[in-house]
């Protein structure tokens, strides 16, 4: 199953320091490029928290559109850094190791990215601090911790949190070996950010502890953030479409689909734009896709039973908005394009072995489920509302304003760019790592079945 | 439903659809009574008019048989208020007089309330609202102007009742029935909107609501809304059809 | 903090459990209930206000109101609850003309243009005295006052300054009532438009007038329209009008005849009524006494056939007149505004004869004659035909001065009669008004003038109670100032107190003097609705009630004959109008722009349209059915081309209107009216034909043909109803109809089973009962 060959340490380091040590040519002009679309991101978005939210599309009763959607999105793609590392490092899956870090750092940046969007999409921004801190202790006046947008923030919160941590204890050796090999205040940097890293044995052990404990603590969270994400949705009990029972899980398999597969689109850039065919390999994209036919026939089935639940009732207001969505246009053909996208054309490619081990292949089927996992959550959130309630009077339609779409431009500038930003001066595949499957690797025996596993020596 | 003894209040609306004509004079005495920004033109296009009372149409039937049928809806003030436990910061909660309020300084203007109202009565401000300077001078010194990027609603004129009660209380008396009337009350030229203190077993209201006419809009919802409506009559409707049909 | 185990069970019963542990951290229990502890902003009531009685002359027909002041600002116009007119109640209308008071756009100070071609300038009261005074003192003989038609002491005065100067005294209303005022004299032999019994009526039987909306006293009238429905018998509303209006929407059985054939309809239903014998001999002899020709070919298949309204419909209207007694027949709007008007109005009013309903509980209720001398009670626009002669007067230059106050006539006037040309050549044209509008583009003289709000008067409400009222009008503001540093908003002055110090003085100095003079001539009749010691004590119990009425002073009809003179309707001619489909044009007044009075108010110009929900423009009502077969979809631009001139107007497709006419509001089309009137919609009121009523030369404003056609534009119509036509998904939701004597509940049920048919399929839904 591995198609690895034997690396020695200094060509390692010299690869996967090439970002941090010699920065590729393409580097500085993409750089500037996302730069500019992030600023000019940024201006929208103060000209819009300047103006009011009269610059979007929005209307009564269409109250959340694209910056919701949007928000759910880049949720659900932060679940990928906890699927690979922790769920993969506490299965002890040997595979993992080049992708954790990448995974852990798409975590982040999304989570940050997603963050910003419940914010902006108030009417008063500014006044948010009110809503998530108790910010009225004298009078008793508490956030209402019964609305899920109080939950939200604690869960996203935590998970940031938690995340920020797991991503910054994998990084430690690295730091180290960045610090003793860099001078001037790139030294300086890197000495204060290792925290005395000398790599010795209490050291390691204390690291790897840490790893596993996290891994642990991440697990639920992981699966609450996009719980607590759905039951934005789920506890409007007059918006049909959203107060689905299903939607806890539906939404966290969901969120698997599109956080797994945006890892592998961004393995697929990093092989390509850092050359690191030998690190990044096929087997690792045959190992997620294989992983991806699981989670996404998964959803697949969530999905089926979402609309059969909501048929069996044969309540007919559920029953018009379902028609609706997806057999009126244009929801119809948002429909069957993100029926296509999100399962219909790359799952049954990934059955393929000589899709999964093609990296172009693997790219863009991974890109295309993306775009039908937006598209599902739009198809959730905005025909609920456009929907045509008992009181028709007042059914209308939504379509996203140029801020709108400039903002959710924005938000994928700002992630590259923080991804690019972030590699310049950090490796993005774990050294260390990296290494210790060179050292410490073996195929071990679990069950019937043949596994790499790394094998430890006691100390 | 609150469960306090007569003294104590419950506000309510009893509207009866049979006698409303859609004539929209409640709409706009709401408008000048609450200072609700001017619905422009733009506004009205873009589904972003306010108006806290509004009258739906909905047709029935073709020529010649069609029929129009009026309907007043405002806030239904209900008990159980699905766009209550959404919010955030509380901004939007109920108060023991069977109220919905809408504290406009706390709300942050997510608008998840009115995701969660089902009557569709909740309006946000997506512009700053303004007016000519001379025309500011006909604005309600008794209610607040709301600024863009908050929610707001039909209150129940809750001011109206705050002036009548504190009179009443300083002189030492229980608020008459009739005494409170919401903007919209008071213009309706049918009396098909009547406002009135459902803890008041003798209000007017209180015997309304008791009308084998009465139904709430949406029950399947359970919100145990304090707006009260009575059936349209349609004088050329056969009883019973549709029954008959059905079980025979 | 100690709980014992009640209260914990209590409180977790009703909180969240994380307020549990806050409680626990010791805070009030009280804090601990969901429910914030800040009042609203709101409980901070500031300031006294104070609520000012009046009367609302212009923009209703006679209204009283109260206005709330504070810090003499008019804050909010409502009914008032003592005027016997409106009983507390109000219209759309009202608290728009508050925004006419503090209109960013009113006109400041006046203005003069030096010569015809030249632009209007600021001046002082002085010099615009001055010139008002040139302008009168070469004018005798040749002066004419245009008012809207006033009642009330403005009226007389208005009457009697043209007097003075051997002048004329002409009322301007675009959709003029004197078919109505005619029709009303020749069958019952009134002065004063009567009022209806609505109240005490079983049966309500209207033509062609939106009563509940726009026509008469729509305030009054909605006040007993809802005893009407309230009544332990529930009364029966049965309306005829081509389109649907609230009226029609509001009626148990809605009729949709032939523009025109409303005479023919009520005859019909004479046929029915006597032919079936369900009235008295008595009753039948005094109906065919007031009938020229008696019912003569009215056959019930000929009027069906004419009408257009099915014989089964005619019969059921007739007999639920006749039998559910007492019954009330009324009509006017565009039933009077044909060819035939005066024959179909009187046709109509004739049939209160056949049920004796005239002066009687339930019916025809007639109003007396004014309580004062000289101050009329009854007012009605001058007829299109006078006003035609008026005019080549005016083209002819033999008119030397017009006051115009109160009528736009420029936007009020056809296009036939080329009004802007009749204006210039006209001297002197002194315009009043508090907005400039389309008329002052023609005036040379343009003085500021006082709104109801701010001047003295007195309005006799017409329809009246059935008893004498005066109504007064005080200033409730005083000088009208803005809170910035830009101070006065207008240096306006009353109508009434300008002509009064340009007069000889012989009728009186000013307007306070006139009213307050009136008021203690009552006070000497000793009866009435206010009683005082002294005169002076009287006015003021008089000016804080809004007026004087006496209860027992009612008026009295005496039967006369219907105007037979023409028949049957004409429309104008669309021969040579080009590509496109006839319609017959029923131009209906806006609820609340009414005719285009208010149209500078934005409250008034966003209220949505009861029927199609649109604001800020002109839509054109055109039936569902027939659109769909011409290919016309909602906001499609249509040409609207009469003999007279073409409008556009967005098509507003829907089912309550009969195929074969379209519906246009009055009121847009404005070139001036401030800046939420200017250049928006059309203005149907220019296209009108110059089509008359054979007995009085009324304008026959609905008689005009138009030819419409696709101008291959669509915009989307400014209208609060969503993007889909607005049916119920679900029966009964949200609108519950019950039969009488049905519960809710019952009907509910109904519906319920009802739908679960329809949706699940019959198979399956007797199935789930089985
Ligand atoms: N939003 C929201 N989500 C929740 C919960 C919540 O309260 N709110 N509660 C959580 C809990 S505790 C639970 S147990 C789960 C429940 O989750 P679900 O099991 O999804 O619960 P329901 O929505 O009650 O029922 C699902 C569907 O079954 C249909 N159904 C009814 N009878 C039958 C039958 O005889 N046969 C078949 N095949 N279908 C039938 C119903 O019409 C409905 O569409 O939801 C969990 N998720
Ligand atoms: N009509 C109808 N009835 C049903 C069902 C249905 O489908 N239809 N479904 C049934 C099913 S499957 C279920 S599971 C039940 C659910 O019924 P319940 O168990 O009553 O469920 P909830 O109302 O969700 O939760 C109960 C209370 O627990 C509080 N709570 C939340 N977190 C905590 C905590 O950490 N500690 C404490 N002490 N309290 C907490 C909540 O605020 C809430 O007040 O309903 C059943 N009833
Ligand atoms: S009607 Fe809507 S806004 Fe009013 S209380 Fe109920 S849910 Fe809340
Ligand atoms: S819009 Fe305001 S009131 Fe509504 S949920 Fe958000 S914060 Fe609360
Ligand atoms: S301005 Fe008003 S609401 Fe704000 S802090 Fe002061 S008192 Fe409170
Ligand atoms: S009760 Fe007051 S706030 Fe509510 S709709 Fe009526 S007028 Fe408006
Ligand atoms: S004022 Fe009364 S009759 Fe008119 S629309 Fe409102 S509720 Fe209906």
């Amino acid at each position: 199953m591995q198609q690895r060959r034997e690396l020695d340490q200094v060509y390692i380091n010299r690869k996967l320091l090439n970002g941090q040590l010699d920065t590729p040519k393409w580097w500085a002009p993409t750089v500037t490029f996302l730069g500019v679309v992030v600023v000019i991101g940024l201006v929208v978005i103060s000209i819009m928290i300047n103006k009011g939210l009269g610059v979007t599309g929005l209307s009564r009763p269409v109250y959340w559109g694209l910056f919701i959607t949007t928000f759910v999105f880049w949720v659900g793609i932060s679940h990928a850094g906890i699927m690979i590392s922790a769920i993969l490092r506490l299965t002890q899956a040997e595979w993992r190791r080049p992708v954790t870090r990448a995974a852990e750092l798409l975590t982040v940046f999304s989570l940050l990215t997603a963050l910003v969007f419940p914010l902006i999409h108030a009417g008063r921004p500014w006044r948010i601090a009110y809503w998530i801190m108790p910010y009225d202790i004298s009078r008793g006046i508490y956030p209402n911790i019964r609305s899920p947008l109080i939950m939200d923030p604690v869960a996203i919160g935590t998970y940031l949190t938690g995340s920020t941590l797991f991503l910054y204890i994998a990084l430690l050796p690295d730091l180290g070996n960045l610090r003793d090999r860099t001078t001037g205040w790139q030294n300086a940097m890197y000495t204060v950010l290792a925290l005395g890293w000398r790599g010795n044995p209490r050291q390691w052990k204390m690291q790897t502890v840490g790893g596993i404990l996290l891994s642990a603590l991440m697990l639920p969270i992981f699966v609450s953030v996009h719980s607590i994400v759905s039951w934005d949705f789920a506890i409007a009990s007059a918006v049909e479409g959203w107060h689905s029972t299903i939607f806890a899980p539906y939404f966290v398999i969901g969120a698997v689909h599109s956080g797994v597969s945006a890892v592998v689109t961004m393995m697929a850039l990093m092989r390509w734009l850092w050359k690191w065919d030998d690190f990044i390999r096929p087997e690792h994209f045959d190992a997620l896709a294989r992983l991806l036919i699981v989670v996404a026939t998964g959803w697949l089935a969530f999905t089926f039973l979402e609309l059969t639940f909501a048929l069996y009732g044969q309540d007919a207001p559920e029953i018009a908005l379902r028609e609706m969505q997806m057999f009126q246009w244009p929801w119809n053909m948002l429909f069957i394009i993100f029926f296509l996208t999100a399962y219909l054309i790359p799952v049954p490619l990934w059955l393929f072995k000589r899709v999964r081990n093609n990296i172009a292949m693997m790219f863009w089927t991974s890109i295309l489920v993306n775009v039908g996992m937006w598209l599902e959550r739009f198809l959730i959130i905005v025909p609920g509302l456009a929907r045509r309630t008992p009181f028709v009077y007042t059914w209308e339609a939504y379509r996203p304003s140029g801020v709108e779409w400039m903002i959710f431009i924005w938000a994928f500038a700002w992630v590259t760019f923080l991804m690019l930003l972030f590699s310049r001066f950090f490796p993005l595949v774990p050294l260390f790592e990296a290494k210790e499957s060179q050292v410490f690797t073996d195929d071990v025996m679990i069950g019937r079945a043949k596994v790499p596993a790394i094998v430890r020596e006691a100390d | 439903m609150a469960t306090a003894e007569f003294g104590s209040h419950n506000w309510g609306m009893v509207v009866d659809v049979d006698k409303c004509i859609g004539c929209n004079a409640c709409v706009i005495a709401c408008q000048a009574e609450n200072n609700i920004p001017l619905n422009t033109q733009d506004r009205v296009e873009r589904a972003r008019s306010i108006s806290w009372i509004r009258v739906e149409r909905y047709w029935e039937g073709d020529f010649p048989d069609a029929k129009a049928r009026f309907i007043p809806i405002m806030c239904q003030h209900c008990e159980n208020a699905p766009c209550e436990p959404v919010c955030p910061v509380y901004a939007t909660y109920h108060n023991s007089e069977g109220m919905n309020v809408q504290v406009y300084n706390r709300c942050v203007g997510t608008r998840y309330c009115a995701n969660g109202c089902p009557y569709i009565v909740r309006f946000f401000n997506y512009w700053e609202p303004v007016w000519p300077k001379s025309l500011r001078n006909h604005l309600n010194p008794d209610v607040t102007i709301r600024s863009r990027g908050i929610m707001e609603k039909c209150s129940f004129c809750v001011h109206r009742i705050r002036r009548v009660s504190r009179k009443a209380r300083s002189e030492g008396h229980e608020v008459a029935d009739g005494a409170v009337q919401t903007a919209c009350s008071s213009s309706c030229p049918t009396s098909a909107l009547i406002f009135g203190n459902f803890n008041d077993p003798n209000s007017k209201v209180s015997q309304m609501k008791e009308d084998q006419r009465h139904y709430t809009l949406l029950d399947q919802f359970g919100t145990d809304p304090n707006v009260i409506y009575l059936a349209k009559i349609d004088a050329d409707k056969k009883v019973g059809a549709g029954e008959a049909a059905s079980h025979g | 903090m100690k709980l014992n185990r009640r209260e914990f069970l209590a409180l977790t019963g009703k909180t969240a459990a994380g307020a549990v542990i806050f409680a626990a951290c010791g805070l009030p229990e009280r804090e601990l209930i969901v429910q914030s502890p800040v009042d609203l902003p709101e409980d901070l009531v500031r300031g006294e206000d104070a609520w000012y009685a009046t009367s609302m002359g212009d923009f209703t027909n006679g209204d009283g109101v109260l206005v709330r002041v504070m810090q003499g600002r008019a804050k909010k116009i409502e009914g008032n609850p003592d005027h016997p007119v409106n009983r507390g109640k109000a219209t759309a209308r009202y608290d728009s003309a508050l925004q006419l008071l503090y209109h960013p756009d009113r006109i400041s100070e006046p203005m003069l243009r030096y010569s015809k071609a030249g632009n209007l300038v600021p001046i002082d009261w002085d010099a615009a005295d001055t010139r008002f005074m040139e302008a009168l003192s070469n004018a005798t003989g040749a002066l004419t006052v245009v008012t809207n038609p006033l009642r009330g002491h403005l009226g007389s005065v208005a009457s009697k300054f043209a007097a003075q100067y051997d002048g004329k005294h002409m009322a301007f209303d675009p959709t003029e009532q004197g078919v109505l005022h005619g029709a009303v004299k020749s069958v019952l032999g009134q002065d004063q438009l009567p009022t209806f019994d609505i109240a005490n009526a079983q049966t309500v039987l209207s033509f062609g007038a939106d009563w509940l909306g726009t026509w008469g006293s729509p305030a009054q009238f909605g006040v007993k329209y809802g005893e009407f429905r309230g009544q332990h018998n529930r009364g029966y509303l049965i309306h005829a009008e081509a389109r649907m209006s609230i009226t029609s929407a509001a009626a148990d059985l809605w009729l949709s005849p032939i523009p025109g054939t409303e005479g023919d309809l009520a005859l019909g239903i004479a046929r029915v009524i006597t032919s079936e014998g369900l009235v008295s001999n008595e009753n039948n002899a005094a109906f065919n006494a007031a009938l020229p020709g008696g019912l003569g070919s009215h056959g019930i298949v000929d009027v069906a056939n004419r009408t257009g309204i099915s014989v089964d419909r005619i019969e059921n209207a007739a007999r639920y007149f006749a039998e559910h007694t007492p019954s009330v027949a009324f009509g006017g709007g565009s039933a009077g505004a044909h060819t035939n008007g005066s024959f179909n109005l009187g046709a109509i009013y004739a049939l209160n004869i056949l049920v004796g309903a005239v002066d009687s509980k339930g019916g025809v209720i007639s109003n007396p004659s004014s309580a004062l001398d000289g101050v009329p009670a009854s007012a009605t626009g001058a007829s299109f035909g006078e006003w035609e002669k008026e005019l080549a007067q005016w083209r002819a230059g033999n008119v030397e001065t017009v006051i115009i106050r109160g009528a736009d006539i420029v936007h009020g006037m056809p296009n036939s009669v080329a009004i802007r040309e009749a204006l210039k050549n006209v001297p002197n044209v002194i315009a009043f008004g508090a907005i400039h509008d389309d008329t002052m583009d023609f005036a040379d003289l343009v003085l500021p003038e006082q709104t109801f709000l701010e001047s003295w008067g007195s309005d006799i409400p017409e329809p009246g109670p059935g008893y004498q009222v005066i109504g007064t009008q005080q200033p409730v503001v005083g000088l009208t100032i803005s809170n910035d540093e830009s101070g006065l908003i207008s240096d306006a002055r009353g109508f009434g107190d300008t002509l009064l110090d340009m007069s000889d003085g012989s009728y009186g100095r000013n307007m306070e003097g006139l009213v307050r003079g009136s008021l203690s001539d009552l006070h000497d009749t000793g009866s009435g609705s206010v009683s005082a010691s002294s005169a002076s004590l009287f006015t003021d119990g008089a000016l804080q009630r809004g007026g004087w009425w006496d209860t027992s002073k009612v008026g009295s009809s005496s039967l006369g004959k219907v105007n037979t003179s023409q028949k049957n309707a004409s429309y104008s001619n669309t021969g040579s109008l080009g590509a496109g489909n006839d319609f017959n044009l029923i131009p209906f007044h806006s609820t609340s722009l009414f005719d285009g009075r208010l149209a500078a108010s934005p409250w008034a110009q966003q209220t949505p349209d009861p029927i199609s929900s649109a604001s800020w423009s002109t839509w054109a009502e055109i039936n569902s059915k027939q659109a769909d077969d011409l290919g016309i979809r909602e906001g499609d631009v249509l040409l609207i081309r009469s003999s007279s001139g073409e409008i556009e107007a967005l098509a507003y497709p829907h089912p309550g209107i009969r195929p074969g006419v379209i519906g246009i509001p009055m009121g847009q089309g404005h070139h001036r009216s401030g800046r939420w009137a200017e250049g928006r919609g059309s203005n149907v009121l220019s296209i009108l034909v110059d089509q008359k009523d054979a007995a009085t030369g009324a304008l026959a404003w609905a008689a005009t043909q138009v030819r419409v056609q696709r101008a291959g534009r669509r915009v989307k119509v400014p209208k609060f109803e969503g993007n889909v036509e607005a049916r119920p998904v679900e029966p009964g939701v949200p609108v519950l109809v019950v039969g009488v004597g049905e519960t809710a509940h019952d009907a509910q049920e109904a519906n319920h089973h009802e739908y679960q048919k329809q949706f699940l399929g019959e198979s399956r839904e007797s199935g789930e009962h089985e």
